[in-house]
């Protein structure tokens, strides 16, 4: 087995009072595009800077390309890519000064790459850093740092305040380093990141609430609607895994999150609803399943908070 | 190195109507899409498919989910690969209408399944097979009608 790329293991963040970060373990394989998703304030930001050694954990560990992140520095470095929302960059350099200082740090910088992503992005050499825009940043930043070929890319909120155009752009710039290259990214636009994202993280309040294939996600959750001519509301005890559980009149809706085969769901559906009728199934997009996601645990945690006040 | 001309272009470009729709795995999607192409003469055997790079570029879609895609079709017979050029359209396997109605055979009583709670009859569907199959093998109208 080969060793992951990224790995944390019970890997917490602890400012002041509040937890940012809790007990996170979750593996990047060689190879695999991990997108981490979550609400603002999940504690995306926290995780990367961590496994970038941005900030130092309260307890746990994480680890880059086999080293300890609190131990990478020098050699290492050159491998990983990072590449950040507020990407900080010498202002006054043109985009060809900034690639030319940029060079002779990596050993592995590729001279043709860098030209094809140059035109790729249609970015003028001439003109310097802070007087492009900010998509037009964000691919100078993308060509300087897909340049040197890291074995791992991590990306904090790549796409954020972009046009679609440029989002594509740098997609396909992703898209052609797959493979050879791991990349981790944090990102809201959840519809780009179901096309090319293999792997799955969702963060709620600072705990990873799930991790896995892109694939496996999709065939687990369904969006399930039926007649039920029982009762006017729903039935107690309904199985946790069934998601905004709905019902108006005789119609029931509600996405289930542990969907196997069709059989065994409407099976499952008729000891609970034993008249149900005109059942149908939808797949989900991964903005819905972020959603259900997002809601059941707003709402779990206010139940909760309410349940404390009482 | 990638130039922009209309070559370059052209090999760009999936030749088969796909629309990825959000929520069903992507590789499935792309299986539908060609056995449809291919059913419907939208490819013909011999004729190149795209490659999983160009698969990936055009669609926007993760390579290893293409190479999914291409491997899955090698391996239901509907592609062949020929190194150093690439994978073509197969010719149509040599296979028993036994054969043949048996491999349909989990579709069919889906098909059916889905028809009864549907409350479609069986003139209706046999009607609506048939007329599915004039939209999508208008070369075969003779054998299908026959």
């Amino acid at each position: 087995m080969t060793a992951p790329s990224i790995a944390t293991h019970l890997l917490t963040r602890v400012y002041g009072s509040q937890t940012a970060l809790k007990d996170v373990t979750l593996s990047v394989e060689p190879g695999s595009v991990y997108a981490l998703v979550g609400p603002n304030g999940a504690g995306k930001t926290t995780l990367i800077q961590l496994i970038m050694n941005l900030q130092a954990p309260t307890s746990g560990a994480a680890e880059i390309l086999g080293l300890p992140s609190t131990r990478i520095r020098g050699g290492v470095l050159n491998r990983i890519g990072y590449i950040s929302e507020t990407q900080e960059m010498p202002d006054s350099m043109t985009v060809a000064a900034f690639l030319n200082y940029l060079r002779p740090f990596y050993p592995t910088w590729d001279h043709a790459l860098e030209k094809q992503l140059l035109a790729d992005f249609a970015l003028p050499p001439t003109r310097e850093l802070r007087h492009l825009s900010r998509g037009m940043r964000m691919k100078a930043a993308f060509a300087s740092t897909l340049s040197y070929r890291p074995e791992v890319l991590i990306l904090d909120e790549p796409f954020s305040g972009l046009d679609p155009l440029v989002r594509d752009e740098l997609i396909q710039g992703l898209l052609d380093r797959i493979g050879e290259t791991t990349i981790f990214l944090s990102s809201h636009d959840l519809a780009e990141i179901e096309s090319f994202a293999s792997h799955i993280g969702y963060l709620e309040q600072g705990t990873l609430i799930f991790s896995e294939e892109m694939v496996a996600l999709s065939n687990r959750f369904r969006q399930v609607e039926f007649r039920s001519h029982e009762s006017a509301t729903p039935p107690a005890n309904l199985p946790e895994s069934w998601l905004e559980i709905e019902q108006s009149g005789s119609h029931v809706r509600f996405k289930d999150s542990a969907f196997t085969t069709q059989e065994r769901l409407i099976a499952h559906i008729r000891t609970i609803f034993s008249g149900a009728t005109e059942m149908a199934f939808e797949p989900l997009s991964l903005r819905s399943i972020f959603l259900a996601n997002a809601r059941t645990h707003r709402n779990t945690r206010a139940q909760s908070d309410r349940g404390a006040a009482k | 190195m990638h130039v922009w001309c209309i070559a370059c272009i052209n090999t760009l470009v999936t030749p088969f109507p796909i629309t990825i729709q959000p929520g069903i795995p992507i590789s499935d999607q792309i299986v539908y899409a060609a056995k449809r192409a291919i059913i419907s003469g939208h490819l013909r055997p011999g004729e190149a498919f795209p490659s999983v790079r160009t698969l990936s570029r055009d669609l926007r879609i993760n390579p290893n989910t293409a190479h999914r895609a291409v491997t899955e079709l090698i391996d239901a017979g509907l592609l062949v690969m020929h190194p150093g050029i690439g994978t073509v359209v197969a010719m149509p396997p040599d296979s028993s209408p036994r054969e043949r109605t048996r491999l349909l055979a989990r579709q069919i009583e889906e098909l059916v399944v889905e028809a009864c709670r549907l409350g479609v009859d069986q003139e209706e569907l046999v009607g609506s097979i048939a007329k599915q199959y004039r939209l999508l093998t208008p070369g075969r109208l003779g054998q299908a009608g026959g």
